[in-house]
């Protein structure tokens, strides 16, 4: 019961659960007058603002509250979990995504700015017939995680890293994922991780 | 956080036409009803905490000008469009050739993502992390002018011994600004009214009895280009930054110098301070009492002294005024030894 | 096998990834504040900005006028709801709604419930309370604190330990010393945030929080709720870090549940990071003074040592080291006496190692002083004063490897390359220091349950009661039941974080692996029971061998007479598809209560200093280098060793990866960590991730671990002692040495930091 994947059990509650209900209920009433175009000068600051988002390939239209992070429009909106809140103010890491390949962290974006871009969650890694990325196998290798918390955010972060072409020695690994704080301090195995994973990252 | 109305124009005259309709007479833009957002790092983390709290966002993002997010880097000069995210102008290489001390001062802020998301513009404008003006219930002049200044008897460890008031003694904590300052920078601006150019000397402004106004700025201006001059001191240049931790903090103290040097003598040097005033703090008296000299360890410890000559502890962050010294005092000699 | 998965030595089990592992690195392991609940409404907080006080109105019309806003529980709306108790289930017995006084800063004084997480926060940062305010004491050195003995005022901490006569011997002492140390207040700080989300069914509540004591806090909140505990489920499956703060529950869960009750519907309130600085629980902060005597020789002949505590008004938390710094050396006299100051602060709780991280701390930092008095080798001077029984009741220690420890680490370490004198080694710019400290962490374990099932095609399913907070528990349980009952791994799964599994204990105090493991031990041993006994069967596959040793491998029970039976061919002539056994363990010693304790959620740890026959303790001995910036004096920690052995290593992996997370917080308890208080107010002013700093991956360069082995029978029946607490003791005080070694500047206070060097 408590080993049930998530995915299952959110796909399933999603149907009648949060989106239906808690976010759908009071959002789609207004969603319909949110997504009609307006003239600006007449929105009022609490209207529901029509937003299109791609994320891990799919597109997604939500009716949001302007002020909703993409962070929260990812977990509590999507049912997209993954992504974690560690402190709302970009100081931790946990809610690192990709925004057009480049990582930045949610818990300070809008997600009505993040209109049109194509966002990857750490549940937009894993190829479709269940084949891990190879920064997600790295890290089961090198136990670079211990409560697993951090983790969707130290992946996507890392993987980040690669791309930008700052991940070639241990020593700038461990400068550029800086940014990502693990309380159980997991990091030389973070470090290992990634020095395992950079090559197959950049094929992948 | 306070409800607020989203608007993403097309071109900086629709921005600067949307904040200037919401803009009101003496009111500054840290306080106006329509603020301008761009990579968000610094104001949605202020929002969220209640102290900015604009009631309309006008997204620069949507912006078609190509120049705003173009580094052009020329014989004499670098410009960064004001969208340029930090991340890109620290991985310039030819930033890092021409002028390592304003890759350094990138590279040393903040974290990975935070870099890739704050724009340039954004990240000079950064506001004070000063605890008391973080927490709102508080009295902050910065955010409640006349309420008084909780730092000033309180816990003051991370606050500034340079450029305070009787009002405020916030640091300012940004990095990019010491070595916009110390290479005289000039921040590009346009409004309605026009463009203008300020000297990036005169963008910020001392607390004094209005720590409230930060800047030189209208509500209405919207930053387009930061242009840096280069010069024969530019590629002898360095950002040094001594912090709590190896990364991820904000600076206790920071040097950023650059040096004309002709054989030991120092022909020019220019030197700004970072973690320790209450703005971006060119030390000119520093500079003045290198100019003309060898640079050994006695001209920089001299310098350093000049340095800090005014400097105003409080009880927690005396510490300051000698490790201020002696990160300049480190920074004049790498930046000496280095190989150009 | 890569450095992450060491290979195991003797009395250890293999390196076998965290089962978890696969669901952890997708973003499939569900955390409590990501089950998805149908209905949900959002819940914010609103906290005090005063700390001592009392509250004369809660202006709630702004708050309720935000559109969304559903209702708004405050100060008199928990009428009929019981108060919270300060114990081992609870954290504080501040009661905030219940009534109108402020004990500290940052105490709950409303919780708004509305459509949305935006219109929550927004209302909440809208409300406004009226004070009648006093005047704070904020801690030690301010007005109007209480200081009392703390013997005797917790269950935990009954009496100051003395041995002989310390003012003699003392006096007679040819070298002493004669210091004071302090440790600051410290914030978890777990990535995870605190959240809880009440769902009620009717008459049925359950409550999705993060937890480290679900069937503590199950019995603690229908207690305070007044209904009955059959009716409550605490679900908390996976906990992102925990570190002892989710240890104790605190008022806001039966607050959530009362707002869940009132709306009608399912509440999730998740605590802010700022907002659980006064919210939940911190390690106290503490002041020493530490007197040692000894002999030209360097052995001891005389050891005080005296705590001061800072805890709230109401509240006796007892930090109380001196039970494990007065068991440490062979002393010859010892006398230790803890005092509580109360203060206006919210009730302190367990973090990391609560009593021996600072008070460990300060005795290693003496020792070092003391090595310095005596003109000895630190590392020397500890073997010479390693005892043969502990001082204080004479009895011995069910096993002690420091003295392995010490050796395994210096060699790795390259001690022997450490230049004595003060300030000697030097690496171009950077002054260059080297230390050492022991770590001590006692070895318990408490009752537990757990309930094992294995099918005929040789699936296993392992249920228990406890928590998966990074420590791998879920990893080792299943381990033990594989081994035990001769299945692979990926046959095995593993239930854990839920009140309706069969009751585990705390996960706290290091005891899970021990108490966890010894009951799905007892379960397996049980299964084992009944396959042998139908396997040897007159019908049984095995008829025959009633005599032969019996084993289970490959899903084979294997006789050691040659022959082997297939476990479907057993349950064949069984006639049965599953075994199921439901086992409990009572470490030696318990009560006859012990086991009733534990349904009703309360553990009741043994072993330590409190078993008649022996201490039980894990050690372990560390050794840092730093390298301090001539100029600029930054402090860096850049490469760390540490040996630890703790009995049997259940999986080389998830033990080293706990021992290498705890050195790393000790190299934020010498550098980093600190809450700072504003003294004129008592409150907290760094409270976020940005000003209370902890270590990034930048301050930890090299860092080697080494596993000890080590047997010892006597500390449970899985043999196992507890290493989540093990790695982060001494840690900051072979930096404290270190900094010595580099600058000659002896540092007491903790967090060490530039300001102590620069001037």
């Amino acid at each position: 019961m408590s080993e049930t994947p998530l995915a299952s059990l959110s796909r399933r509650s999603f149907m009648t659960g949060s989106v239906s209900a808690a976010a759908a209920g009071p959002l789609m009433a207004t969603s319909a007058k949110a997504a009609a175009p307006q003239p600006a000068a007449s929105a009022e600051p609490r209207d529901l603002s029509a937003i299109s988002l791609r994320i891990n390939k799919q597109p997604y239209n939500l009716a949001l509250d302007n002020r909703t992070s993409l962070l929260d429009a990812l977990r509590d909106h999507v049912g997209l979990t993954g992504t974690k809140k560690g402190c709302d103010h970009g100081q931790c890491g946990a809610c690192t995504v990709l925004v057009d390949g480049k990582r930045v962290l949610s818990c300070l974006s809008f997600a009505v700015m993040n209109k049109g871009h194509e966002i990857t969650t750490v549940e937009g890694l894993a190829s479709a017939d269940g084949n891990l990325h190879p920064m997600q196998q790295a890290f089961i290798d090198n136990d670079a995680f211990q409560c697993g918390y951090c983790t969707p955010g130290q992946i996507m972060s890392a993987i980040g890293c690669i791309n930008e072409g700052h991940a070639g020695s241990e020593g700038d690994i461990r400068e550029y994922m800086s940014g990502n704080l693990c309380r159980c301090a997991a990091y030389p195995n973070i470090v290992a991780a990634i020095m395992q994973a950079q090559d197959e990252t950049r094929k992948a | 956080m306070r409800p607020f109305v989203y608007e993403r124009p097309a071109s900086v005259s629709a921005a600067a036409a949307i904040a200037s309709r919401f803009a009101a007479e003496g009111v500054p833009p840290t306080e106006a009803a329509a603020q301008f957002i761009a990579g968000g790092t610094n104001l949605a983390d202020y929002m969220r905490l209640g102290v900015a709290q604009p009631a309309r966002l006008v997204d620069l993002n949507g912006l078609g000008d190509r120049a705003l997010r173009q580094i052009e880097v020329g014989d004499d000069s670098i410009r960064f469009g004001a969208l340029v995210r930090m991340g890109e102008a620290a991985d310039t290489g030819e930033i890092k050739r021409r002028c390592p001390m304003l890759a350094e001062s990138l590279k040393f802020a903040a974290s990975g993502q935070i870099r890739n998301m704050a724009s340039l513009a954004g990240n000079v404008l950064q506001r004070t992390r000063c605890e008391y003006f973080r927490e709102t219930s508080w009295p902050c002049n910065k955010r409640e002018p006349g309420s008084g200044c909780a730092a000033m008897e309180g816990f003051n460890r991370q606050h500034a011994v340079l450029g305070t008031s009787n009002a405020c003694i916030a640091t300012y904590h940004g990095d990019f600004a010491q070595a916009l300052i110390a290479l005289g920078a000039t921040v590009e601006v346009e409004a309605r009214r026009g463009m203008r150019k300020i000297a990036f000397s005169r963008l910020h402004r001392l607390p004094r009895d209005t720590p409230n106004v930060e800047t030189e700025l209208a509500p209405d201006e919207v930053i387009t280009a930061i242009e840096v001059p280069l010069g024969a001191w530019s590629r002898r240049s360095r950002y040094v930054k001594i912090r709590d931790r190896e990364s991820y903090a904000f600076a206790l103290a920071s040097a950023a110098v650059a040096l004309d040097m002709d054989g030991d003598t120092v022909s020019q040097a220019r030197i700004a301070l970072g973690g320790v005033a209450t703005v971006p703090w060119r030390a000119r008296a520093a500079e003045e009492a290198l100019s003309g000299k060898a640079l050994d360890d006695e001209a920089a410890e001299a310098a350093a002294e000049a340095a800090f000559a005014e400097a105003k502890p409080r009880e927690h962050n005396a510490f300051k005024i000698p490790l201020g010294k002696r990160t300049l005092v480190r920074a004049l000699l790498e930046t000496r030894d280095m190989k150009v | 096998m890569n450095q992450a998965a060491p290979a195991p030595k003797e009395n250890m089990g293999n390196p076998v990834p965290r089962i978890d592992a696969r669901l952890k690195v997708t973003g499939q392991a569900g955390y409590s504040a990501d089950l998805p609940t149908a209905n949900m409404a959002y819940g914010a907080l609103a906290t005090s900005s005063i700390a001592k006080g009392s509250i004369t109105a809660v202006r709630l019309e702004k708050a309720r006028k935000v559109p969304g806003v559903l209702d708004i529980v405050s100060v008199g709306d928990m009428d009929g709801i019981d108060k919270p108790k300060f114990g081992n289930t609870g954290a504080s017995s501040i009661a905030p709604l219940h009534d109108k006084a402020i004990f500290h800063d940052g105490q709950i004084i409303a919780l708004v419930v509305a459509e949305t997480f935006e219109a929550a926060e927004e209302a909440a940062a809208l409300i406004r309370a009226d004070y009648a305010e006093e005047t704070p004491s904020a801690g030690f050195d301010s007005r109007g604190t209480e200081m009392e003995p703390a013997a005797g005022k917790s269950p935990l901490f009954k009496e100051d330990v003395k041995a002989g006569d310390f003012d003699a011997a003392y006096a007679a002492a040819a070298v002493k010393i004669d210091e004071k140390y302090s440790t600051p207040t410290q914030h978890h700080n777990p990535i995870e945030l605190f959240s809880t989300t009440a769902v009620w069914q009717g008459d049925q509540l359950t409550v999705y929080e993060p937890s480290q004591n679900v069937t503590g806090w199950k019995a603690e909140l229908a207690r305070q709720l007044k209904i009955d505990p059959a009716n409550v489920r605490i679900v908390s499956p996976y906990v992102g870090g925990a570190f002892g703060s989710k240890g104790p529950m605190t008022a806001r869960t039966a607050i959530v549940a009362v707002a869940a009750r009132s709306v009608g519907r399912p509440v999730r309130c998740v605590v802010s990071r700022i907002q659980a600085y006064g919210t939940q629980t911190y390690r106290a902060e503490t002041r020493h003074r530490i007197r040692i005597g000894a002999n030209q020789d360097g052995r001891i002949t005389a050891f005080a040592h005296e705590g001061w505590e800072v805890t709230s008004r109401p509240d006796p938390y007892v930090v109380g080291g001196t039970s494990a710094t007065g068991r440490m050396y062979d002393y010859g006299s010892v006398l230790t006496h803890v005092s509580l100051v109360h203060a206006d602060r919210n009730t302190p709780g367990y973090m990391r190692s609560p009593p021996e991280t600072p008070y460990v701390y300060a005795l290693e930092n003496a020792m070092d002083e003391m090595a310095v008095a005596l003109g000895m080798d630190p590392v020397e001077f500890r073997r010479v004063n390693e005892p043969q029984k502990e001082p204080i009741g004479g009895k011995p220690f069910s096993s002690r490897s420091l003295v392995k420890c010490y050796d395994q680490a210096a060699e790795a370490f390259g001690w022997s390359k450490r230049e004595a004198a003060v300030g000697s080694m030097r690496d171009g710019d950077w002054l260059v220091g080297m230390g050492c400290a022991t770590a001590i962490y006692p070895t318990a374990a408490a009752p537990c349950a757990a309930r094992v099932r294995l099918t005929t095609d040789g699936e296993v399913r392992v249920q228990c009661g406890s928590h998966e907070i990074g420590t791998g528990v879920r990893t080792v349980a299943a381990q033990m039941a594989a081994e035990r009952l001769g299945i692979e791994m990926d046959k095995v799964s593993v239930e854990m974080g839920d009140s309706a599994l069969p009751p585990a204990p705390v996960s706290g105090g290091s005891i899970s692996t021990a108490s966890v493991c010894s009951a799905v031990l007892k379960a397996c041993d049980a299964v084992r029971a009944k396959l042998f006994a139908a396997a040897v069967a007159e019908a049984g596959p095995l008829a025959g061998s009633g005599n032969a040793k019996l084993e289970m491998s490959q899903e084979k029970i294997v006789a050691d007479n040659g022959k082997s039976a297939k476990l479907s061919d057993v349950f064949k002539t069984m006639q049965i598809g599953a075994i199921e056994e439901y086992a409990e363990f009572a470490p030696k010693g318990s009560s006859p209560e012990a086991l009733k304790k534990l349904y009703a959620g309360q553990s009741e740890f043994h072993g330590g200093d409190q078993d008649k026959d022996s201490v039980k303790y894990a050690f372990g001995a560390e050794f840092v280098e730093v390298r301090i910036n001539s100029h600029t004096r930054e402090i860096r920690v850049p490469r760390i060793v540490g040996a630890f052995a703790a009995g049997r290593i259940m999986n080389t992996r998830t033990a080293r990866s706990q021992l290498m997370g705890g050195m790393i917080w000790g190299i934020g308890q010498a550098l980093h960590e600190a809450t700072e208080i504003d003294k004129r107010h008592a409150r907290y002013v760094n409270r976020d991730l940005q000003d209370y700093l902890v270590p990034v991956n930048a301050d930890v360069k090299q860092l080697e671990v080494i596993l000890v082995p080590e047997i010892d029978h006597e500390v449970n029946p899985a043999g196992v002692k507890g290493l989540g607490e093990l790695g982060n003791v001494g840690t900051a005080a072979a930096v404290a040495s270190a900094v010595y070694h580099a600058t000659g500047k002896r540092i007491r206070d903790l967090p060490i930091r530039i300001d102590h060097l620069i001037v």
